[in-house]
């Protein structure tokens, strides 16, 4: 066995006996996206679970009260001052005030308080229920008069999608989110322990007992990497097997987030793999760079906390790049963190390239390299090994 | 065997001012031999040991261990060396046998051998009712018991031991010092660093006085005392260190 190897080893054995790597790695990331999911699956039954909106209407005997009645939860009001004051005192979302037909057309009022999002959303569902009706009876009309059914529209606008890549793809939530989500979880899962790994051992005088074995202090970066770079990993994966259990849960809201399950093939999956596993080679070295530069583990926190805003940054990013050509621009392979984002992003779309992606795990392993080589080089030099 | 000759170890401190921790030490350590450093804090005596175990290099000089070059030959100086200090801690999540059988794989043993190895060491050392604890949850005996393990698990011919005793209590202190009287007669060259005096004067053949980085006197305890005419050996270092007493001005009482 390998010197790195068995340093590896031990390293991987003691973190996993850590309660912060245990949580931080493993299990937040499962339970923060089971709880993102859950949240947002809530939050999009609110918005779209038609049958849960109230909406208050003054008393009428107006025919549109009934289709109004299948649709929504309608309570009735007395008055309109009435209502308007229910709105004013946040008891209402919305309370609709039918007034006399004129020539055969119903004014309807809808009193809401346009900055509560509830009454927004209120009035949009009432609007495409009236919607519907006036194209009911637009088209009953047009009947009438022995005219086509698009006779009223000056320009028939249709979709015509082009289908490019797989025909399968996951949700937008996924495509915008998992990504993110996945890079991050990444470097957050390596941060909690990497001060411990070489400014820890400085401090607890254990460094100095490993660097006096006839191993070469290549081999101790490298097991220390390579320990830190599966605790990484672990804890990307982690974050998509909430994904996965997820899209199996049936979470109530979450059925248009996950309608073809997770959206990703197998082979989409191993592509991910492919992308994250530069990366993570990428993290672990450039926190075991800081580590091993640090004083102790406080000035490691210290510098790590900064260098986590240089990840997230690029992280976030990707999350909109799709609004911009960005994503198709072959520079973007180029810039690391976001190539990875941007390339597994293509992949939840079903149309992964395979030469960005080329470009990506090669400009991954070149910085790896790197940060590994500045590590080397930080635990050749005594003066930074040996101070505390 | 260890030799130094004309070694220098120099800093730069935070002000950027030149410190010379080692100021050309020369010396000799032989087989069967304790030599010991004896220094206040900051004299030297563990940036010395530091070079010798090749943490660090020498800015200038030479310095071999086993017949070896500290600098061209540093694998083989620490395949050589076992070392101990009070201050090195052990690995708090692994247990005492894992800390033994890690670093018995990293000084080359595997297979049976490395087995045969821990055992042994474990039954000397009795370290066998606490060897599947946690290091975290062990005493400071325990943890010195195990620390001496994983310095001898090797069997090196050169042993470095630096402050062994400092902060154990007598019982403690006496089992680290009975295990260095062990060696010395199993013909292991020990270097013995401390600023403890009676501990000097029982186990170490031959002194080096270090202070500001160099060497102020050398030779047994009795030639030390001899060469200065004192009649302890803490007169003798407190001359040779160029100690003088100062007149505390009393506080006059209430």
């Amino acid at each position: 066995m390998s010197p790195a190897l068995k340093v590896g080893i031990k390293e991987w054995k003691e973190m996993m006996r850590d309660k912060r790597v245990r949580s931080g790695a493993f299990v937040m990331p499962l339970v923060l996206v089971f709880m993102f999911v859950a949240l947002f699956g809530f939050m999009l039954s609110a918005v779209t679970d038609v049958k849960a909106q109230r909406v208050h209407v003054v008393k009428t005997d107006s025919p549109l009260v009934a289709p109004l009645k299948k649709a929504f939860d309608i309570k009735d009001v007395g008055t309109v001052a009435e209502g308007v004051k229910m709105v004013r005192d946040g008891k209402a979302r919305l309370v609709l005030e039918f007034q006399a037909s004129k020539g055969g057309q119903y004014t309807v009022l809808a009193h809401y308080d346009p900055k509560e999002q509830t009454g927004e959303v209120a009035f949009r569902m009432v609007q495409g229920v009236f919607s519907k009706i006036n194209e009911e009876a637009l088209r009953a009309f047009l009947k009438s008069q022995k005219l086509p059914a698009n006779a009223g529209q000056a320009i028939d606008f249709k979709a015509a999608p082009v289908v490019v890549g797989d025909a399968k793809s996951a949700s937008d939530l996924i495509v915008s989110l998992l990504p993110y989500l996945l890079v991050l979880f990444a470097f957050t899962g390596g941060l909690a322990i990497a001060s411990d790994l070489v400014a820890g051992e400085k401090e607890k005088n254990t460094l100095e007992t490993l660097l006096i074995t006839p191993i070469q202090r290549s081999q101790i970066v490298l097991g220390k990497t390579g320990a830190l770079a599966l605790v990484c990993f672990a804890s990307s994966l982690s974050g998509l097997l909430g994904f996965v259990i997820c899209s199996f849960a049936k979470i109530k809201g979450t059925e248009m987030i996950f309608k073809d399950g997770l959206g990703v093939s197998p082979v989409g999956i191993g592509v991910i793999i492919l992308l994250m596993l530069p990366l993570v080679l990428f993290f672990a070295s450039i926190l075991i760079a800081v580590s091993a530069y640090a004083k102790n583990t406080r000035e490691a926190q210290t510098y790590l906390g900064l260098l986590n805003l240089v990840v997230v940054l690029p992280a976030v990013f990707s999350q909109v790049i799709g609004l911009t050509d960005l994503g198709k621009q072959q520079w973007i392979n180029l810039v690391p963190i976001l190539n990875t984002a941007t390339n597994i992003r293509s992949v939840l779309l079903g149309k992964p390239e395979i030469v960005p992606i080329l470009m990506t795990v090669g400009v991954s392993l070149v910085i790896a390299l790197i940060a590994g080589w500045i590590a080397v080089k930080l635990f050749l030099r005594e003066e930074v090994l040996t101070r505390i | 065997m260890v030799k130094t000759e004309n070694v220098t170890k120099h800093f730069r401190d935070q002000k950027k001012n030149l410190v010379k921790a080692v100021d050309g030490i020369s010396l000799e350590a032989h087989p069967g031999q304790i030599t010991g450093l004896l220094g206040v804090n900051g004299a030297g005596k563990t940036t010395l040991l530091r070079m010798l175990s090749t943490v660090i290099q020498p800015t200038s000089g030479r310095a071999s261990v086993a017949g070896f070059d500290t600098v061209t030959d540093s694998e083989k100086v620490r395949a050589s060396i076992g070392f101990m200090s009070n201050s090195t801690a052990l690995y708090g999540r692994l247990t005492a046998q894992e800390v033994i059988t890690y670093f018995g794989s990293l000084y080359g043993l595997d297979g049976d051998q490395l087995k045969a190895r821990t055992s042994q060491v474990i039954e000397v050392l009795n370290i066998g009712p606490f060897a599947y604890r946690l290091c975290d949850k062990l005493s400071t005996g325990q943890k010195q018991r195990v620390s001496i393990a994983r310095t001898i698990l090797h069997d090196p011919p050169v042993l470095f031991f630096d402050e062994p005793t400092a902060g154990l209590d007598v019982v403690s202190s006496q089992v680290v010092m009975e295990f260095i009287e062990g060696v010395r007669a199993e013909g292991k060259t020990v270097i013995y660093c401390t600023h403890i005096m009676s501990e000097v004067e029982r186990l170490c053949d031959k002194v080096a006085v270090i202070h500001d980085g160099r060497i102020q006197g050398e030779g047994s305890v009795d030639s030390l005392k001899t060469q200065t005419g004192e009649t302890s050996l803490e007169k003798a270092f407190l001359r040779l260190v160029g100690f003088q007493s100062t007149e505390v001005a009393h506080v006059p009482s209430a």
